[in-house]
């Protein structure tokens, strides 16, 4: 916090010293690439942090400086300036809010379609902008506003200005850093995994967008009193446009990049553009180049260094938190489920119920329906036909992340993991979830969380106390036990485990299998394995659960799983 | 004892770099049929998709009728008389079962699809549609179909009966009899014994990238094989 | 009939042809090929000043059809082997190093012809008689090309596999290759051709808009309008695209203006985006 503190401290004594060093003119017109800059940090979180492309950000700027501007000029000098200032700043906020939710909630993904939405929300701003003449004053523009009060001369402007882009900057700096931050990145990594682990992925998505409509807003707010003039080209493509191109340029992903892209390449432009004809040509160039070769912009590699050299990690005495020992274990029930894609049927009527916590192995040839059924359950897929029920609630057409919530954690055949988060962040996305509150997300208190399942399973499996390495530099068996422990940290009440020695060396399978033994005995959870291995089956397995063609063919203890002919039939043909 | 018209020698790779197939070795003579058998996920996939040119040999050789086929890609096996079905994803599912078995070819002309139609009525009831409609063992069916109608002189089959129903595996078994009289020859890997009673010449029982039995299918007994597989 | 009727009608024709045409290029790029290019509006932009240079020297219009075509094939070979090419799988940085490609090619127009606006005089001026009415010989003429040109594309993609292999590619290379389709090849043609239709409409639209730099920017979103209301991958998804969009933007401007005919294109398009992203014609 004192280290946070003082690094704002000294940007802002820098910002306020420009000035004097390049003069007052050249410090007024600085300004104006600051507001930019602010927005710009903006389009960082949407883009660097959540992994969603936002096309129309200047919407933001024009709406917040065009309710800026209203309120200037009809209640100049007023005590209400005072609410109507931060209004004006929030409302561009709350819109971007619910658009946000709205498009996430339909459909959940981070695709071109929203970019494509935005870019024509923003054209739509533009449009009524221009056409409403009698508020806007259409093309031309709302003109005559007043400086805010109290600042008269565009130099005192500039601190105000400063100011802001000062604690806009610590703003950022504060969340990227904080848990939320780690989960957009998380959500830009791998949106699916985080639903399983509980998070209203597209709520959050939603907020990044929020966050950064208010950023837009503020610096809309400050730009109608700084230049005077709300024009609807504020509101347009261009400036969205540029927008990204500063962002990118600048480096995305990193806290300054969007504020120096903004400030180096707009200002540059603005005065290299009538002096090199073909300025703007390299600008393009270097765009296409950055987002080919440079995903971290020119802000990249120095913020890793200053961060190396300066950085510290966040540090505090680590809160053990308490164990969800004595849950209610589950009763789940599948009635008559049924899933057809086209003529398919990929369950046809799967019935079965668990009511004893222990481990039970579903086993079956391929195409039998086994991962389908973890998706029905987790809410990964819609079934058209039957009931699911946990305990005595029907689940069937829940949201993954609400089933989640109720107890179950699954893990993936193929492991499901955030290549470019470090394990440390991968391990805690995982214990977050369904235990941070929205207020949590934004504290730092979480970051030292851990619980005795994490510190046993860094026991077990000594690769996982390298915190910073990045979980995509794992050898395949290290993601596997990775996503194992991610699962496991949930202490979810029933556990969904697909091929969890899939392509594992026979060293690593004794201790995966010994983990899953541990967890089992340890929290008398319920667990659901699909396994192919019949000696490892022979191994775990309380009951054996088999299918075939989208039904359940026999459940019983192994042994009287291996005397089923039936169960031999569909394993090996018919003349065994 | 002719000699071998496809063999492979020593054939060791895997994903990125790993090694998943390590040092297997095999042939087939022509008109024959060699089942590579073994348990999910012992690398008998992965050893076709090496053989086939999908994934770079780390080691070894593979030669097609005294021709050297490794660092050949996939695209140019068709021209030299080889043709593919995988495992996963047989057919194009957003095209029509029409257009699955005509895609090479230069017209919709479709009487030389008719003798199959006989063996499987219903691909030709659904020729207009998606081929994503199928089921499991339908499209299974389309895809040997597919590949048997391109008339080449080696077929490397993954997994061709997985999901069908039994009658159609003895059509299936019929076909594959009809075309190795013909001089074709198969290389098909299993997990159901069924069709390896069939059509059955040589067989290689793999486990954990390794080959545990190389023989003559009349030379083993079932229960050696079975043991390396199932329950 | 009621001249008005036929005049409104006639319109209401003409708007949703034009689309046709120009999104026909996006449809095959964007549709087949699954490569969301940004920069097709530029391809049609470019195509309109390939016309104009045309004019410029004298030489008779029909000289720009294959001028134009060389152009946007150098150029659609170019760019596809530079850049689309390592991004055939990656649609985000598709989606921007297009984007990036827009400006860059805006900007070097803009170098050469400045940002002013271009105007062509019409290669087949006076007019025709429809149904009484009197028509511009060279709008009818665009409209007849562009519904003969659905006509043939509709039998064409009906008989021919080509459009099936660029499909089957996309969806399946693995297979697609096990079955000897040289994919990059492939891909490689289908950009061509997509970026050649392109600069096909920029020359057909040349003497009946205002040619300038940045027109392509309203093409471009037009374009994705359209294959998003209509659907993918199919000729009736894209003609129903035009239909709705084209429809929705002559007749809500004639009632209301042109502004209001904007903005219903623009909500249209954002309610389908938002609720019904696979279009109206949607295959399975």
């Amino acid at each position: 916090m004192g280290l946070f503190l003082g690094r704002s401290i000294i940007l802002l004594l820098g910002l306020f010293a420009l000035p004097t060093l390049l003069g007052d003119f050249w410090a007024y017109q600085l300004g104006l690439y600051f507001l930019y800059s602010i927005a710009a940090l903006g389009v960082g979180i949407c883009w660097g942090q959540a992994g969603f492309l936002p096309l129309g950000q200047a919407m933001f700027l024009g709406i917040g400086a065009y309710l800026s501007g209203f309120s200037l000029i009809h209640f100049q000098d007023s005590f209400l300036l005072l609410l109507l200032l931060p209004a004006a700043a929030l409302i561009p906020g709350f819109i971007a809010f619910v658009i946000g939710l709205l498009v996430f909630r339909g459909h959940l993904e981070s695709g071109p379609f929203f970019a494509l939405i935005t870019l024509a929300l923003s054209l739509l701003t533009f449009q009524i902008a221009t056409n409403w003449v009698d508020v806007t004053g259409g093309f031309n523009g709302l003109g005559g506003i007043p400086s805010l009060p109290g600042l008269e001369g565009f130099e005192s402007l500039y601190y105000v200005v400063a100011a802001v882009l000062t604690i806009s900057i610590g703003v950022v700096a504060w969340i990227i850093k904080a848990p939320i931050g780690v989960i957009w990145r998380g959500i830009s990594e791998n949106e699916k995994r985080l639903t399983f682990f509980g998070y209203d992925t597209a709520f959050l998505k939603a907020l990044a967008f929020g966050i950064s409509g208010v950023l837009g807003g503020v610096a809309g707010v400050l730009y109608a009193p700084h230049q005077g003039l709300v024009t609807p080209n504020l509101a347009g493509f261009i400036l969205s446009a540029e927008l990204l191109i500063w962002t990118a340029v600048g480096g995305r992903k990193t806290l300054f990049g969007p504020v120096i892209g903004a400030i180096l390449v707009g200002s540059l432009t603005a005065e290299l553009r009538d002096v090199i004809p073909i300025w703007e040509l390299m600008v393009a160039a270097l765009f296409i180049f950055v987002v080919l070769f440079l995903p971290d912009g020119i802000a990249g590699w120095p913020e890793r260094l200053f961060q190396r050299v300066l950085g510290r990690r966040f540090s505090g005495d680590e809160v053990n938190l308490a164990v969800k020992i004595g849950q209610k274990s589950p009763e789940l029930e599948l009635a008559s489920c049924s899933l057809s894609i086209g003529t398919v049927d990929i369950l046809n009527q799967l019935s079965f119920r668990i009511a004893q916590p222990g481990i039970y192995c579903l086993i079956g040839p391929n195409g039998a329906g086994k991962t389908s059924t973890f998706n029905a359950i987790t809410g990964a897929v819609k079934t058209q036909a039957g009931s699911i029920n946990l305990d005595d609630e029907s689940i069937s057409g829940f949201q993954s992340h609400d089933v989640a919530m109720r107890g179950i954690g699954r893990k993936f055949q193929v492991p499901s993991i955030l290549p470019n988060l470090t394990i440390s962040e991968n391990l805690r996305t995982a214990l977050w979830g369904g235990r941070c509150s929205l207020m949590d997300l934004f504290h730092y208190t979480p970051l030292n969380w851990t619980n005795t399942i994490n510190t046993d399973l860094k026991e077990r499996f000594p690769f996982l106390i390298e915190e910073n390495k990045p979980a995509k530099e794992l050898s395949h068996g290290e993601k596997q036990v990775l996503e194992l422990s991610m699962s496991l940290l949930g202490e979810p009440r029933l556990l969904l485990l697909d091929e969890p020695c899939a392509g594992l060396s026979s060293e690593e399978t004794d201790k995966v299998i010994d983990t899953i033994r541990w967890i089992r005995s340890t929290f008398d959870s319920t667990i659901l394995v699909i396994e192919h291995d019949m000696t490892l089956v022979k191994d775990i397995a309380d009951q054996v659960i088999v299918m075939h063609q989208g039904a359940v063919l026999a459940i019983g203890g192994v042994k009287d799983i291996q005397k089923d002919s039936r169960v031999r039939e569909v394993y090996v043909g018919v003349s065994i | 004892m002719t000699s071998p018209i496809y063999s492979f020698d020593g054939v060791t790779g895997g994903y990125g770099g790993g090694i998943v197939v390590n040092d297997v070795s095999g042939c087939v003579e022509q008109g024959q049929v060699l089942f590579v058998l073994g348990r999910n996920g012992v690398g008998k996939s992965t050893l076709l998709h090496l053989l086939f040119g999908y994934l770079q040999l780390i080691r070894g050789s593979v030669r097609f009728k005294q021709m050297d086929l490794v660092g050949k890609k996939p695209e140019e096996m068709s021209s030299l008389g080889i043709t593919f079905c995988p495992q996963e994803r047989v057919v194009f599912g957003e095209l029509s079962v029409l257009e699955n078995l005509i895609l090479m070819r230069g017209n919709r002309d479709i009487t030389h699809l008719e003798g199959y139609f006989e063996h499987f009525p219903i691909l030709a009831e659904r020729l207009s549609q998606d081929a994503g409609t199928l089921s499991g063992g339908e499209r299974k069916i389309l895809s040997f179909v597919r590949a048997l109608s391109e008339g080449r002189e080696l077929l490397m089959l993954d997994e061709p009966t997985e999901g069908v129903q039994r009658e159609n595996i003895l059509h299936i078994a019929q076909l594959i009899r009809e075309r190795k009289k013909s001089g074709a020859t198969f290389v098909i890997v299993e997990q159901n014994l069924e069709l390896l009673d069939e059509v059955g010449d040589h067989v290689l029982v793999m486990d954990q990238g390794k080959v545990m039995i190389s023989s003559r299918k009349d030379l083993i007994s079932r229960e050696d094989i079975v043991r390396h597989l199932g329950v | 009939m009621d001249p008005i009727a036929v005049t409104i009608a006639l319109n209401i024709i003409y708007e949703i042809t034009t689309l046709f045409v120009i999104v026909l290029g996006l449809a095959i790029v964007f549709g087949l090929l699954k490569v969301m290019n940004l920069a097709h509006g530029e391809f049609i932009m470019v195509g309109a000043y390939a016309a104009y240079f045309c004019q410029d020297q004298g030489w008779p219009y029909i000289m720009a059809i294959p001028f134009a075509l060389f152009i946007a094939a150098i150029l659609g070979y170019l760019i596809e082997f530079t850049l689309i090419r390592h991004l055939y799988r990656r649609p985000f940085d598709t989606l921007l190093v297009t984007w990036g490609l827009s400006f860059l090619l805006r900007e070097v127009i803009e170098l050469v012809y400045g940002k002013g606006f271009q105007s062509l005089s019409n290669p087949i001026p006076g007019s025709i008689d429809v149904l009484g009415e009197p028509y511009p010989s060279y709008r009818a003429l665009v409209m007849v090309i562009a519904i003969l040109s659905v006509l043939v594309l509709w039998v064409w993609y009906r008989r021919s596999l080509t459009g099936a292999r660029v499909k089957a590619m996309v969806e399946n290379p693995e297979l697609a290759r096990a079955v000897g389709i040289r994919v990059d090849n492939l891909a490689r043609h289908t950009f061509v051709v997509g970026t050649c239709f392109g600069a096909l409409a920029g020359v057909m639209l040349a003497p009946l808009t205002r040619v300038e730099p940045f027109m392509g920017l309203d093409y471009i979103l037009t374009s994705f309008f359209v294959l998003v209301v209509g659907g993918v991958g199919t000729i009736l998804g894209l003609s129903s695209g035009a239909g709705v969009i084209g429809g929705v933007q002559s007749v809500v401007s004639n009632l209301f203006g042109e502004t209001s005919g904007y903005f219903g294109v623009l909500l249209i398009a954002i309610l389908f985006l938002w609720l019904k992203p696979n279009g109206l014609i949607s295959r399975s």
